[in-house]
């Protein structure tokens, strides 16, 4: 099961700060188009980190297992 | 002034004392980070502090923007954090802009200081930093509120990666302090944490943010710091298109068209003789219905939308336009004065 952390807004729009999936492929950009689809996140933007570390090519990312994705929106507020 | 708690500190010392008495600080946003900020760079002995910030104090500021009072509501919050500051620390050099940073005077103002920090309450305005940070070669102190979240990272630090490398594309859905909610400690912590990475970058001792992106949840205690990896060909070293920002006050004197681009129904409603509404969805395809010599002043409800608005405008040759700083709640208050 991999580990999917969620911040700012997209915390809220998921209803959660974190959820853990089951994923077949290894492919980083096809796991983040699920997730996209399953909680409706087509209106967001968002960095994609992947064991801490952020991630600029999705589809170029092989992801395992064990590894612990997050979703970083923007902030705004001050 | 005696600086002998902070300078018998081996990392901090008389030499460290001197850099922060050389260094010129500018703040961007005299709000809730900036309350926080503010005195603690003042009373550890900066140099020379600018604030900049266009907005005056509200009623609904008091309660996280500590260095404000009831008696000044209205005042312009740079003035009053400038004299505040002065009436404390009498070494202190202070300058106040009373308007809001915009693409016309960035780069006249930051070319005086070493150092700034962003306690702005908009993404807009960050790139505009980013780029004029990344001109003028000095690093900034970036940090962001949301909800009990909060952002701190440091740009443009000895060639680190800048806010365009870890965000190269403006968010759509980002949400300010006066839209999502927010309690006192958390811009009270987040603007500690920048106040600390400013005093580190000039004193040049510990570890900076730079190249990382740290996030505190103020619920959990909880803090997570990401790596953000630095672009090779740096796509804000190009000229990208800017939205200028007007305070509500100024936007409902002014003659301009008051755009909204919310979808049809979004509450508050916002009556005027000079409103117009074309649902951001539909921009594209009905903006033969605006004027293009007119003045458009375009809001939403946070300002997320009235941004990708004014990018869409402009890209089909309009001018004039402007984005409101602040959403339809807060313009619905003020036309109804």
């Amino acid at each position: 099961m991999l580990k999917v952390k969620y911040f700012g807004i997209l915390a809220e729009a998921v209803n959660q700060a974190e959820e853990e999936v089951s994923f077949d492929s290894g492919n980083l950009e096809v796991l983040v188009a699920q997730l996209k689809e399953k909680h409706s996140l087509e209106a967001h933007d968002f960095q994609i980190a992947v064991n801490r570390k952020i991630v600029s090519d999705l589809s170029a990312f092989k992801v395992k297992d064990s590894d612990e994705i997050a979703f970083l929106p923007a902030f705004a507020g001050g | 002034m005696d600086y002998s708690r902070q300078t018998i500190l081996p990392q901090w010392g008389e030499a460290a004392q001197q850099k922060l008495r050389d260094s010129r600080i500018l703040l961007v946003g005299a709000g809730g980070l900036g309350s926080a900020i503010l005195p603690y760079l003042a009373a550890a002995g900066v140099g020379q502090l600018g604030i900049i910030d266009g907005d005056r104090i509200e009623a609904s500021n008091l309660p996280r923007q500590v260095i404000y009072s009831e008696s000044q509501i209205g005042s312009l919050k740079a003035e009053v954090a400038s004299a505040y500051l002065k009436s404390r620390y009498s070494e202190l050099s202070l300058v106040s802009y009373t308007s809001f940073l915009n693409e016309t005077n960035a780069s006249e103002i930051i070319r005086n200081f070493d150092l700034l920090i962003d306690a702005t309450d908009d993404i807009a305005t960050r790139y505009l930093i980013d780029e004029a940070c990344l001109a003028a070669e000095i690093p900034w102190v970036y940090g962001s509120i949301h909800q009990f979240e909060g952002q701190v990272s440091v740009f443009n630090f000895n060639n680190g990666p800048t806010y365009r490398d870890l965000f190269p594309t403006q968010s759509r859905s980002a949400i300010s302090c006066s839209e999502a909610g927010v309690l006192g400690p958390t811009v009270g912590l987040i603007g500690m944490l920048q106040a600390n990475e400013a005093l580190k970058i000039i004193a040049g001792f510990g570890t900076s943010l730079s190249g990382k992106l740290q996030i505190y949840n103020l619920l959990t205690n909880s803090q997570d710091i990401f790596e953000i990896e630095k672009k090779k060909e740096s796509p804000s070293k190009e000229k990208s298109f800017r939205t200028e920002l007007i305070s509500i006050a100024d936007a409902i004197q002014s003659q301009a068209i008051l755009l909204d681009v919310r979808s049809f129904g979004e509450l508050p409603e916002v009556s005027h003789k000079r409103y117009v509404q074309i649902p951001l969805a539909e921009l594209a395809d009905r903006w033969q219905n605006l004027d293009l010599e007119r003045e458009l002043v375009i809001f939403c409800q946070s300002g997320a939308r009235s941004a990708q608005a004014a990018e869409i405008l402009n890209g089909l040759g309009f001018r004039k336009i402007k984005v409101i700083k602040g959403g339809a709640k807060e313009l619905a208050e003020k036309i109804d004065l």
